[in-house]
């Protein structure tokens, strides 16, 4: 019989009877899913408030990005291939379903002709069978590949084989159908179509393939629903809080990623139970996926300690679901131990591997405030650099240098006039205090005197910008020292801030203007850059010398600044450059953040090391650093893996002023 | 017990060489750029006080004194950060004459009285004469352990033990006395929590002066008397061993120290 | 007369310490026109005399009875008495820590003035000056000594010895010790690395804060100073770190040494540590640091990680030395 493709259209419910048995279903698995959710709502919103909704535009863009375009994970080629196929397989499916709705329970006659033909039969089974491909992958990494990052749950396993179920009961449904009513359209539904041909002779007469049908519909339907419920109970949630965690993410920069204490007397320092943590927070630790990719690209794991980025978010979600109140987090599983907290360098690699946009960081100097703040409980050689910052304005404890010892030898008159000076250079502790650091800060001034640039220093009055404080936990020093810098910054007159130093360079730029500051804040590599490409500084050659830069956390990850170094490097004709294979924001960290570089890590545990080794093996004569604790960090890890070979590892500043001769 | 601890403020003695300057006429180090701190061995006889209070003598009762200018609240309030219970200042510029010091330490001992146990630092990083501890005993009648490093409770008394050339030495006391502290690997001082330290500016510090104590005129003059003070000059050259690699370095040195120690 | 008295405690024997503690007492009792008086203490008393009497007037021995413990109180006690009775100008001491103790103490009771760690002793108008270490090393001092009698403990190694003459007069002290009930030495530790005194040895390997731990202390820089037939030793940083003994210490408030070589292994040299080895014969250094300030004490040195020279050095140092 021709039937004419404008009336294409199946029936709906064919075959199926007590349709209100799916109704009462429905809302059941509904109110368990509701109940689920708003269970976790109510966990969230034991967290302080954090403002998180201004700038829609700015956030519907992260959405479409990282939600929608999954960029980040699309960055594992195969991961990016089988969740898009999960995932876009599904907002096609549940198109279709809503399409049956509308059309079953409004009344709405649009489950009919080109559209049913098209969308209904054909791309839905497409997407179908997307989904099942993407399934399949997933399973074959999970149970062949097996990858450590992966965490290896019964729910996870129970997730996929009820995924998986879902599909294959569908699918059969389709056949069971096409093969008894002998649907004239079958050919729109290919999947279906193959199913069912492969169906038909196993399951024998129409009666048969009704009853199959029935029971497998149910059966669909039962999977499905059970589905909906136990969604919010699992990993699954991400589908909802991954968005939700995407759209309410920081705007800043990683940079600025660490919040203000308040020192109100009431108020716990630091963070050392959930309600402690704002709301966001809290969503972090239900919108983790379960990736592992932090872990992965966290340089303290891979260098074999213990910290995992992933198993802590994982580990505050363990403890969302305890009854008691107000516990302690640290020491309350491994994933939360004390020793693992002092091991991270701050470097964000896990912020920028997270596809859903989890804050792991900050969280890990929440925690450090309350040991170091409340318990005044945290490494020695740590504690050493906080007391010399409280004695001395540096964290150095036991060097011989002084703050302008880099100058000796160098014809700079008016230096310490900071008030007459076009921009004030700030050395850093480092800069000043590091013999081999000190040289960088030669060459930058060099540098500047050659541009014509004028500058000055601080000098004796330049105390540590707080950076170690920060990172360690003690916000209390921070301020300290912060306020007794800007209020020099005020009483001479500065207006524009170079300085050689990341660490500096991001907290004077983002957590100065806070307490008070509005200096204008550049790093060396953009400032020289801009004197190159204004022409005030011509580079010589350095011919003959292959290069790597290696991106400094705080200047690349937290800052987002990655091409001014290489633009200056690339202005030295006759350098070959070559990138490493960790570079740019996926960039391996030296060692050094964190308050890490006063600390003595174990031999075998060394960051700095396994960057080293990465380094060694591109086989460059020359590595480019733009940061004091990438410089002895490196210095150390390449000098003891060189063996007989010349790498030398160089300041920008030095690389420029060599190439001038 | 009654516990008093002496501390000292100081220049800052990791001031690198460098920026030390003298002032040889007024006979003293310049100020400069160097911070004031508390002198490391009376942290340290801070520290074992309150380990002590931690520990075996729970409950007792821990006063801080200096003698020095308004500066040294800052020592005190450490001090009070770190759990001291309470803190006393006498007003007094600095000097370095040790026994003006410890009379002036002896009068407020005695005007807050009744301590069972006195610890001082052995030696302020300063002027390092090492005899306030000594001399403040002798003010007060009070024996004198000198080193200590270990302070415990025994019957009948206290146990410590104090660094001797050729080891250590344990001594059992039973009256009061003064004990100078010297430093350990157990009496590194603590950090104090900030919530202290933000207490701590609340705190009341006892001030007096030598008048509130009953002292007239200046200070013991005619003890000892700074007659130079100098930075010696030191003119050794070093030569860095030659080799172009670190064998042939190593090979260089070997040969020196052979014959340094082999022409003795 | 003006009596120069030196204080000793025999169990040290006849060591460097107490030669240039005799050395000292001549010069000083010349310059103050007296006679040196030698007071002895403790067991070993009777054989020092023997070699002390040359180089005094006057031996007083404490030997025998309850002299063989003596209690530091009770040796205190019996200094102040000997001095009220022969009413000395100065009093000489060691710088073992009895003395360093006692010294201020001493002074005290006596109306007279306590000055420690002096490297130099001269007479200047009638006033006993004193030249000391002041500001960790940084800068030295000169402190005139106000009172009458002045008491001194000395870097007694650093002074010349005295020269013999005809042997004075050794005499026993004459009474035992008082009984002191509130205070008393109940155990005695001996330093259980079984080592030379610091202070009498030839040769030193120092280690300080880039050693990074115990282990290396043992493995590397005590086979090394095995080797060599050396001590080692260590700056306050190693010590503080509990890696070594506090008896290891080397500084201003630590021993004070005068080694044939002092070799300073991944230590940086602060004042406070060099401070106490400006006597040393021979210093030399291994750094990574090119600047760090122990090379400006140093005769020689190398540049390099410890880890690697010091293995090296050893090989080196046990083929030459065979």
């Amino acid at each position: 019989m021709q039937v004419n493709a404008s009336e294409a259209t199946r029936q709906i419910y064919w075959n199926i009877s007590h349709i209100w048995l799916m109704y009462v279903l429905f809302l059941v698995a509904l109110a368990i899913a509701v109940w689920g959710l708003y269970r976790r709502w109510a966990q969230w919103r034991q967290g302080a408030p954090l403002a998180r909704f201004d700038h829609p535009l700015a956030r519907l863009g992260l959405l479409w990005r990282q939600g929608l375009l999954q960029v980040r994970t699309a960055r594992d080629r195969y991961a990016g291939f089988l969740h898009r196929f999960i995932f876009g397989g599904w907002i096609v499916l549940l198109l279709a379903t809503t399409v049956v709705a509308l059309d079953a329970d409004l009344g709405l006659p649009i489950m009919r002709g080109l559209f049913y033909l098209v969308f209904q039969s054909f791309l839905t089974d497409l997407a179908g069978a997307l989904v099942l491909v993407g399934l399949l992958m997933a399973a074959g990494r999970r149970w062949l590949v097996r990858p450590p990052t992966l965490v290896y749950s019964s729910e996870a396993t129970g997730l996929l084989l009820l995924l998986m179920a879902i599909l294959g009961t569908g699918f059969l449904v389709e056949g069971a159908r096409i093969a008894a009513t002998g649907d004239p359209w079958a050919a729109w539904s290919p999947f279906g179509h193959l199913a069912a041909w492969l169906m038909a002779p196993a399951v024998g007469s129409v009666e048969a393939l009704r009853s199959f049908h029935r029971v497998i519909w149910w059966v669909h339907l039962a999977l499905s629903f059970g589905l909906i419920a136990w969604l919010p109970y699992t990993k699954l949630m991400h589908v909802l809080t991954g968005p939700l965690n995407i759209y309410t993410a920081s705007l800043e920069p990683v940079g600025a990623a660490l919040k203000p204490v308040s020192f109100e007397e009431n108020t716990t320092f630091g963070v050392n139970a959930l309600g402690s943590f704002t709301w966001k927070d809290l969503l972090d630790a239900d919108a983790c996926t379960e990736c592992g990719r932090c872990t992965a690209a966290c340089p303290a794991n891979t260098a074999g300690k213990d910290l995992s980025p992933r198993d802590l978010i994982l580990g505050l979600r363990t403890l969302l679901a305890r009854p008691e109140k107000g516990a302690a987090i640290i020491d309350a599983l491994p994933a939360t131990a004390r020793e693992r907290l002092w091991q991270c360098t701050t470097c964000a690699a896990c912020m920028e591997a997270c596809p859903v946009l989890v804050e792991q960081m900050p969280k890990i100097v929440d925690l450090r405030r309350y040991l170091v703040m409340e318990e005044a409980d945290f490494p020695e050689s740590m504690q050493e650099a906080i007391t010399s910052l409280e004695s001395r304005n540096h964290p150095f404890r036991g060097t011989q240098a002084s703050r302008l010892d880099w100058a000796d030898g160098l014809e700079l008159p008016g230096l310490e006039a900071v008030a007459e000076a076009e921009v004030l250079l700030w050395v850093g502790c480092s800069g000043a205090l590091v013999e081999r650091n000190q040289k960088a800060v030669r060459a930058t001034a060099q540098l500047l005197a050659k541009a014509g640039v004028s500058f000055a220093v601080l000098g004796r009055d330049e105390r540590c910008c707080g950076d170690p404080a920060r990172r360690i936990g003690n916000e209390f020093l921070f301020e300290s020292l912060a306020r007794e810098n800007i209020a020099a910054f005020q009483a001479r007159g500065v207006r524009q801030i170079v300085t050689a130093c990341p660490h500096c360079f991001n907290t004077l730029r983002h957590e100065y203007p806070r307490l008070g500051s509005t200096c204008e804040v550049r790093h060396h590599s953009e400032f020289l850059q801009g004197l190159v490409a204004e022409g005030r500084l011509q580079p010589g050659t350095l011919p003959g010398r292959s290069l790597a830069y290696h991106d400094p956390c705080y200047l690349g990850r937290h800052n987002g600044i990655y091409d001014a170094p290489r633009q200056l490097l690339q202005s030295v004709p006759g350098l070959e450059l070559r990138e490493l294979p960790r570079c740019g924001p996926s960039g391996f960290c030296c060692g050094g953040g964190g308050g890490l570089s006063f600390t003595e890590e174990p031999p075998a545990q060394r960051v700095s090391r396994v960057r080293s080794e990465e380094i060694l093996e591109t086989g460059v004569d020359l590595v480019a650093v733009g940061c004091p604790f990438c410089m002895s960090m490196l210095e150390d890890g390449i000098n003891a893996g060189r063996g007989e070979r010349d790498v030398r590892v160089l300041d920008l500043s030095e690389v420029l002023l060599q190439s001038m001769g | 017990m009654n516990i008093l601890v002496c501390l000292k403020q100081i220049l800052d003695p990791e001031v690198p060489a460098r920026d030390f300057r003298i002032d040889p006429v007024r006979r003293q180090a310049e100020r400069g750029a160097a911070n004031l701190v508390t002198n490391i061995f009376c942290e340290n006889a801070l520290e074992t006080a309150l380990q002590f209070r931690d520990g075996p003598g729970v409950g007792s009762r821990i006063t801080v004194l200096t003698c020095g200018p308004a500066s040294a609240d800052d020592t005190l309030r450490k001090a009070i950060a770190m759990k001291a219970d309470a803190a006393v200042r006498i007003q007094e510029e600095a000097c370095p004459d040790p026994l003006a010091v410890a009379q002036v330490l002896a009068a407020a001992a005695r005007k807050l009285g009744g301590f069972d146990l006195i610890l001082v630092g052995r030696e302020a990083g300063d002027w390092g004469a090492g005899q306030v501890g000594g001399l403040l005993a002798e003010e007060l009648g009070l024996p004198c352990v000198a080193f200590v490093d270990r302070l415990e409770v025994c019957e009948g008394g206290l146990r410590v033990r104090r660094q001797t050339d050729t080891g250590a030495e344990v001594l059992e006391l039973r009256s009061a006395a003064v004990l100078t502290i010297t430093n350990d690997e157990h009496n590194v001082p603590r950090i104090p929590k900030i919530r202290d330290v933000m207490m701590s500016g609340r705190q009341p510090i006892t001030t007096w002066t030598r008048g509130d104590l009953g002292l007239e005129g200046p200070l013991a003059a005619g003890y000892s008397e700074v007659l130079e003070l100098f930075i010696p000059v030191s003119d050794r050259r070093c030569e860095f061993v030659a080799g172009e690699t670190l064998a042939e370095q190593v090979d260089a040195l070997a040969r020196r120290v052979a014959e340094v120690v082999g022409a003795v | 007369m003006n009596h120069t008295l030196v204080c000793l405690f025999a169990t040290a024997g006849f060591d460097k310490s107490a030669q240039g503690l005799l050395g000292a007492a001549e010069r000083l009792a010349a310059a103050t026109e007296g006679r040196v008086t030698a007071l002895l203490l403790g067991p070993g008393a009777g054989r020092l005399a023997q070699d002390i009497a040359p180089l005094a007037a006057t031996v007083l021995v404490a030997e025998g009875g309850a002299w063989s413990d003596p209690q530091p109180e009770a040796c205190l006690d019996a200094i102040t008495r000997v001095c009220r009775e022969i009413a000395p100008r100065a009093v000489l001491f060691s710088s073992d820590t009895w003395s360093q103790e006692m010294a201020p103490r001493l002074a005290h009771r006596l109306g007279g003035t306590a000055v420690g760690d002096a490297i130099a002793l001269e007479v200047r108008d009638g006033v006993i000056c004193a030249t000391r270490q002041v500001y960790g090393g940084k800068a030295q001092a000169v402190i005139a000594l106000r009172r009458s009698p002045g008491v001194a403990w000395l870097r007694a190694r650093s002074f010349a010895p005295a020269t013999p003459g005809a042997p004075g007069e050794i005499r026993d002290l004459g009474f035992e010790p008082g009984a002191v009930a509130h205070i008393r030495v109940v155990e005695r530790l001996a330093d259980a690395t079984g080592q030379v005194r610091l202070e009498d040895a030839r040769i030193i390997v120092a280690g300080g804060r880039g050693i990074g731990g115990a282990e290396p202390f043992q493995q590397e820089l005590a086979r090394l100073a095995e080797v060599l037939g050396g001590q080692i030793a260590a700056t306050r940083a190693a010590c503080d770190a509990g890696w070594v003994p506090a008896l290891l210490q080397v500084g201003t408030t630590g021993k004070k040494v005068a080694p044939e070589l002092y070799l300073a292994v991944a230590l940086s040299g602060a004042s406070q540590h060099t401070a106490g080895i400006s006597d040393a014969r021979n210093i030399a250094a291994i750094n990574t640091d090119p600047e760090a300030p122990i090379f400006k004490h140093c005769s020689f040195g190398l540049v390099g990680d410890y880890r690697q020279v010091v293995p090296l050095l050893r090989e080196r140092l046990a083929a030459l030395c065979k």
